[in-house]
Order: structure tokens, then C-alpha cells, then sequence
């Protein structure tokens, strides 16, 4: 019998009983809509957190720091200068700087420098390098004064993290805007009642300078011995008063803060941290100790891969290179396993309905058998095989199944909404973001499609056999 | 020889009772002959035709059909044999109710793996032949007991078979009906050569058409007459 015919038999059956089989597929479809919204929230709620991770640039972000540093200094803030460099033989005698560990005799890990950063933005699938810098300086605005640190934040984050959605205002026009962001927190400091108002009002930005910067010629260089104090950049020092016009105000996202762009409660634009970074003073001692004219180095930067799914190897490479470095994919693969849990927790739900519209199948199919006993006794008198008729069965049975699949996608997606939507209103209304709970990728589709034909086979199999083994003698005398 | 059985049995074992439905049953019938097989009621006419047919396995001894050994074929054979050897004509005319007589002449081709078109064309001519030329698309309810009879004959006819199985077919028909089918029959016999094996109850009906008559009794057979 050619396939073709045994479609068309089989449907022929379907159109026979319209109402039966119109609610033995409503049946099917309720199943299938059941599952495929449950795969769809598990999907969609992983979506949401993956999403929020990605979006705050903290799985392709890779955290560098030299080598000789163990943990995470970029979250730990600060900014280290001159640490163990090599070719800093005049002042060996010198203690190292801002209490950090003394000096092993391990070999010295090369300085996260411009060349070392050049060298990163080098390696495939590396997108951008940026140091991480904070400085120290006082704030003030009104009668408001604080003293606390300013990032520096590259103009590439505008499109991350917690920037994609200020509370108020826009992120910096240009690299070299004179504009701040201040965080909700800070912007709430200086006024309680309403710190949206902040936008667009001015921030005074001071910090201790010494004017023995490099670049800045230093009116008059004193003469240095090795072994002693520069006492002339001591003399040197002055204080620095900047004016920046709040740009706006930024609300920290949860899960942001770890890797990627970091937070602070002042960020301005990265250059212009550069710059003050350059010539700020941060104490004394640091003062006396380092050499105005020293290569500049960085406590640590950040590397952002064009890829997520780069990360592990980039970060392998940069530790080649004799870095320290770290990315947040290793703590995120137990969140992924959770997910997987769940997964298999919401299908579990979802199939229990599926379960009960397969033995709606089942029923139906072996009515619709029961009905044609007669029928299927002429066929196998006139030459129907066994598989003939069990074919033609579980053609009927899998029509229902592909067609109650099709249905229960479309009725999975409309629940999907008008549920998403509720859920949406009261989520924004506490204040969070409307998001997309349910999401329905395409092989969700193909398999939900391909599952309620699957059961639909399964089931219609045993009423398939009944049918293709009747005695068709019997089968004849039935009526 | 289109049939020969030998000693053949068919019984039934209702709990302790064994009823024999064909008991030791022996002939043969040749190529192009005309058989009427006789009886009374539950002597095992229906029983034997069945066997012919490929419908049911005997309990014992040796039925072959064209040669073949009906109990040493599997199912899927069995099938075929039924399709392709035998055309098989019913007293109820088993119709299938929700197919034009066009569809239901044409279902055994489709059994058989006939390509749509041709089969289309087979039915429509063998429609033309029993004399429903114009009655393709009507419904087994539109339809005379007589004309279904002959929708049925054509439904037969249709994988072109060597031998007809007619189950008391006109017994649900009345007498002028049943002479047209019987002609029907006779010219099926006579002027294209099929052999022809009818159960009938008519012993009359049976005298005029049948070459030769077969009269059974409590499963065996009580007498052959040829005429
Ligand atoms: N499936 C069965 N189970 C038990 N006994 C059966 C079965 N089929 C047939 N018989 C018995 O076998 C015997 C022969 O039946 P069969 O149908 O061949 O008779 P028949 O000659 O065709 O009768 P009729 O003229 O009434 O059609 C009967 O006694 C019947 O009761
Ligand atoms: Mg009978």
C-alpha cells in the first residue's frame, strides 16, 4: 500500500468523527500547552537570569591582574603603582609601596602595563582591554562634601550592565566630557528627596596633585639622590578643584559589581580618570617613592572577549602571558545546574497533562477501532495486511497528535503572553523590569511537535495493534 | 487445479464441546468450473468458503489454492492471496458505508499498491461493466440491494482474480434482483473464465447456474452432483 493512500485513508477516518477528534486534539493540545509553557518559563526565567549576567558584561569580562597578586584586587578597588617592576634597581633600598606583601624571590611577573594591555587586546576574540581605575578625591556639591572614589568607566560600557537603564539622565556624551554619574545611592546622599533633580547641576571633584606629573614639566626639578626622599615633589603638591556636570544618575543592578564594569558612586569618563589618576597624590610615602618619570602599571584591568563562550580560553591565554586572571563563567556553571533541575521539574508538571491526553488518544483511538470493527474486517477480505491497518491507525492517532501539538503551541504561547503580561505589570510596579518570563526558541517548537507525535504514536500503538490483529471472519460479523 | 483439499477440519472447542465446522472435508475444483455448495444452515459452507479465502487456518489437513498451501502461509501471504487469488462476494455486500462506489471498487487496488489514477480508471470501467456506468459517486445508502450487489462484484473483480467466493449472494435480494446477479455472475464465468464457488441456500437457483453442486451436511459433504 503506498504511503500516500494510507494518509489518505487515515485522514479520511479523522474527518469521519470531526467533533471526537476535535476534542481528543483540545485534549492533546491542553497537554502540549501545558509542557511547552512550563519548558518555556524554565527557558524563559533562565533567559532572564543569563541575560541579566550578560547584560551586566560579567560573563565576557576577564579581571587581569599582575602576577603577583593573589585574589580579586579589581573588586577589592585601589590601584597599586610601580609594583616590583623591574629595572627599579636604584631604589632597591626602598620599602615597597602601600604595605603590600614584601617582595619574594619568586621571578617577577611582568607589570600590567600599556605594553602588557596591548599585548592582551592582541589575542584573538579579545575585544577590548581597559584599566580599572579609582581614585581618591573629595566631593562636594552645595553643602554636601564626601570624601570617596571615582571610576573611571570606558565609553563601551553605555550599552552594559546597569548603564542600558539609568534612573535619570545619559551616559557621557563623549570620552573627554567633563560629566559625572553619580549612583542612586550617592545621588540619594546629597538629596533625599528627590536626586533625579541631580541631573545636570554640578559636582566638584578635588584631589591632591603633585605638579611633578609626567607629561607636566615641573617648574623646578630638584635634584634627587637615590636612597632619599623626593622632597621636591613634596613641595610640589597642590590641590586640584574640577567641575563636573552630573550626567545622570545610575541604580546598581543586582548581580552586577562582580567583574565587567564596576561601581562606584562617582564615574566618570575612563580617560578623564587616566588623567587625574596621573596626578593624583595618594599619600606621602607613595609620593616620596616613586620616580615621577616610571612607566605607568595598573593594579588590574579588564578584558572583554567578543564572546561569551571565549572567556575560558582567553583567560587561559592570559594567564600564559603570566597574569593573574578571573571571569565569573566557573561560579555560574552550579546556577546552571539548578536550572536544569528546574527544567525537569517544570516538564515534570507539564507532562502530567500530557499523560492524561494520551489516554484521551488512546480512548479515542480505540472507540474510533471499535466503530470500524466491519470496516476493518471488509478491508483485510479485500486484501488490507495487518500492517495496512495498524499503519492507517497510527496515521489517525498521529494526526491528532500533530494536530493537538500545533494547537497547544499556539494556545502555550497565548497563555504565555497574557500570563507574561500579568506578571509583567506587577513586577514593574514593584519596581523591577518587564522581562520576557516564557520564551519560546524554535526547538521548543520542533520538539513539542515532535514529543505530542511521539505520544500520540505511543499511544495509538496498542489500539494500532488491536485493530491489525483482529480476526477479520469476527471483524465481519460485527456490527 | 484452482482447489484441492484433502481431509480438511475446522473445528471449534467451546469449553468442552468441540464443534466440527468441517469435518474431513475432500474436493477439488478446476479452472473455469461453476460450483454451488449447498446446505443447511450450520452445515459449514460459510466455513469452507472461509478457508478458500485465506480469511481462517484450518484445524487440519490440506487446502491448496493455484498450488499454494493456504496453512503454510504467513499473514502478510495470506493477505496477499486474498487480493490478488480470490475476489470475495458477501451476502450483506459489505460495502464500506462512507466511500462512493468508485472509492470502495477501488479500495482493494489501493491494498494491492494500484497508483491512484490507474486505479481510478480500473473502477470506473469495471462500474461500466456490472452496469453502474453512471452511478461512480453515489454512496452505498443510494444504492439498490442489487446495485450495491453489483458494486461489490466490481469490488472483486478489481485485483482481477482467477476465483470468485460468493457467500449466498442473493440472499439478501429478490428474485428478479437475484436472476440479474446471478447473469452477472454466469457471464463472469462463461465469458471471461473465472471459477466460480457459490454458497446459496436456492437448490434451484443452484441447478441452473452451477456446473456442479456440492451438498454438505454437519461439516462433511453429503453428496457432489455435477449437472
Ligand atoms: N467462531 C465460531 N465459534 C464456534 N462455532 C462456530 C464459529 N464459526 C462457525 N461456527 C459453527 O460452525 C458451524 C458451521 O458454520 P457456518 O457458518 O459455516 O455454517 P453455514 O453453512 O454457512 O450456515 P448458514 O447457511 O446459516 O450460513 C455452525 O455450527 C457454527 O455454529
Ligand atoms: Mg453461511
Amino acid at each position: 500500500m503506498i504511503i500516500s493512500d494510507t494518509l489518505r485513508l487515515a485522514l479520511g477516518n479523522v474527518r469521519q468523527s470531526k467533533l471526537r477528534t476535535f476534542l481528543t486534539t483540545m485534549g492533546v493540545s491542553i497537554g502540549i500547552a501545558s509542557l511547552a509553557g512550563m519548558v518555556s518559563l524554565g527557558v524563559g526565567l533562565q533567559d532572564q537570569f543569563v541575560g541579566r549576567f550578560m547584560q551586566a558584561g560579567v560573563f565576557d569580562a576577564i579581571t587581569v591582574s599582575s602576577g603577583n597578586n593573589g585574589g580579586l584586587p579589581a573588586l577589592l578597588g585601589g590601584r597599586g603603582r610601580g609594583r616590583g617592576r623591574a629595572g627599579r634597581g636604584g631604589r632597591a633600598g626602598n620599602p615597597p609601596v602601600e604595605g603590600a606583601a614584601p617582595e619574594t624571590a619568586r621571578p617577577e611577573p611582568p607589570a600590567l602595563d600599556e605594553a602588557a594591555m596591548t599585548a592582551i587586546k592582541g589575542l584573538p576574540n579579545v575585544k577590548d582591554v581597559f584599566p580599572n581605575i579609582r581614585v581618591p578625591l573629595q566631593m562636594h556639591l552645595g553643602e554636601f562634601e564626601e570624601l570617596g572614589t571615582a571610576m573611571g568607566v570606558p565609553m563601551s560600557a553605555k550599552d552594559e550592565g546597569a548603564f542600558r537603564t539609568m534612573s535619570a539622565g545619559a551616559f557621557f556624551a563623549n570620552d573627554t566630557d567633563d560629566s559625572c554619574l553619580l549612583s542612586l545611592d550617592m545621588a540619594k546622599r546629597i538629596n533625599e528627596t528627590d536626586p533625579k533633580s541631580l541631573v545636570g547641576r554640578t559636582l566638584t571633584l578635588s584631589y591632591t596633585a603633585s605638579t611633578a606629573t609626567p607629561g607636566a614639566p615641573a617648574p623646578t626639578p630638584m635634584p634627587t639622590m637615590p636612597g632619599m626622599p623626593n622632597l621636591g615633589a613634596l613641595l610640589q603638591m597642590k590641590r586640584v578643584d574640577r567641575t563636573y556636570r552630573i550626567a545622570g544618575v545610575v541604580e546598581r543592578e543586582p548581580g552586577a559589581g562582580l567583574g565587567g564594569f564596576g561601581f562606584a558612586n562617582v564615574m566618570i569618563p575612563l580617560s578623564k580618570a587616566m588623567e587625574i589618576d596621573g596626578q593624583v597624590v595618594r599619600s606621602a610615602q607613595a609620593l616620596l617613592t616613586e620616580a615621577p618619570t616610571k612607566t605607568k602599571t595598573y593594579t588590574s584591568v579588564t578584558v572583554k572577549v567578543t564572546k561569551a563562550q571565549f572567556t575560558e580560553d582567553v583567560e587561559d591565554k592570559i594567564k600564559g602571558l603570566g597574569f593573574q586572571a578571573f571571569s565569573i563563567n566557573d561560579a555560574l556553571q552550579g546556577a546552571k545546574r539548578a536550572f536544569i533541575i528546574l527544567d525537569l521539574v517544570l516538564s515534570l508538571i507539564g507532562s502530567i497533562a500530557l499523560a492524561v491526553s494520551s489516554l484521551g488518544i488512546m480512548n479515542t483511538m480505540v472507540m474510533s477501532i471499535l466503530e470500524r470493527t466491519r470496516e476493518i474486517g471488509v478491508m483485510k477480505a479485500i486484501g488490507a495486511s495487518d500492517s495496512d491497518i495498524r499503519r492507517i491507525f497510527l496515521v489517525e492517532a498521529s494526526a491528532i497528535g500533530v494536530l493537538g501539538g500545533v494547537a497547544g503551541i499556539i494556545l502555550g504561547w497565548v497563555v504565555g503572553r497574557a500570563i507574561n503580561f500579568g506578571a509583567n505589570i506587577y513586577i514593574v510596579r514593584q519596581g523591577g523590569e518587564a522581562g520576557n518570563l516564557f520564551s519560546l526558541p524554535w526547538w521548543l517548537i520542533a520538539g513539542a511537535l515532535a514529543f505530542s507525535w511521539l505520544v500520540s504514536l505511543v499511544a495509538g500503538s496498542y489500539p494500532a495493534n488491536r485493530a491489525a490483529k483482529l480476526n477479520p471472519i469476527q471483524a465481519l460479523r460485527h456490527d | 487445479m484452482v482447489l484441492v483439499a484433502r481431509n480438511l477440519s475446522k473445528h471449534y472447542t467451546m469449553g468442552a464441546s468441540v464443534v466440527r465446522a468441517l469435518d474431513d472435508v475432500s474436493l477439488t475444483v478446476a479452472e473455469g468450473e461453476f460450483v454451488g455448495l449447498l446446505g443447511t444452515s450450520g452445515s459449514g459452507k460459510s466455513t469452507l468458503l472461509n478457508l478458500i479465502a485465506g480469511l481462517d487456518q484450518a484445524t487440519a489437513g490440506e487446502l491448496l489454492v493455484f498450488g499454494d498451501d493456504l496453512a503454510k502461509m504467513s499473514s502478510e501471504t495470506l493477505s496477499r492471496h486474498r487480493q490478488k487469488n480470490v475476489g470475495i462476494i458477501f451476502q450483506s455486500f459489505n460495502l464500506i458505508s462512507t466511500m462512493t462506489a468508485a472509492e470502495n471498487v477501488a479500495l482493494s487496488m489501493m491494498f494491492a499498491g494500484v497508483p491512484r489514477a490507474e486505479r481510478e480508471r480500473s473502477a470506473s470501467d469495471l462500474l461500466t461493466a456490472v452496469g453502474l456506468g453512471g452511478r461512480q459517486t453515489h454512496r452505498p445508502k443510494e444504492l439498490s440491494g442489487g446495485e450495491q450487489q453489483r458494486v461489490a462484484i466490481a469490488r472483486a473483480l478489481s485485483n482481477t482474480p482467477r476465483l470468485l467466493l460468493a457467500d449466498e449472494p442473493t440472499g439478501n435480494l429478490d428474485s428478479r434482483t437475484s436472476k440479474e446477479i446471478m447473469a452477472l455472475l454466469k457471464d463472469l464465468n462463461e465469458r471471461d473464465g473465472k471459477t466460480v464457488i457459490m454458497v446459496t441456500h436456492d437448490a434451484d437457483l443452484a441447478k441452473r447456474y452451477a456446473h456442479r453442486i456440492i451438498t454438505m451436511l454437519d461439516g462433511k459433504v453429503l453428496s457432489e452432483v455435477t449437472a
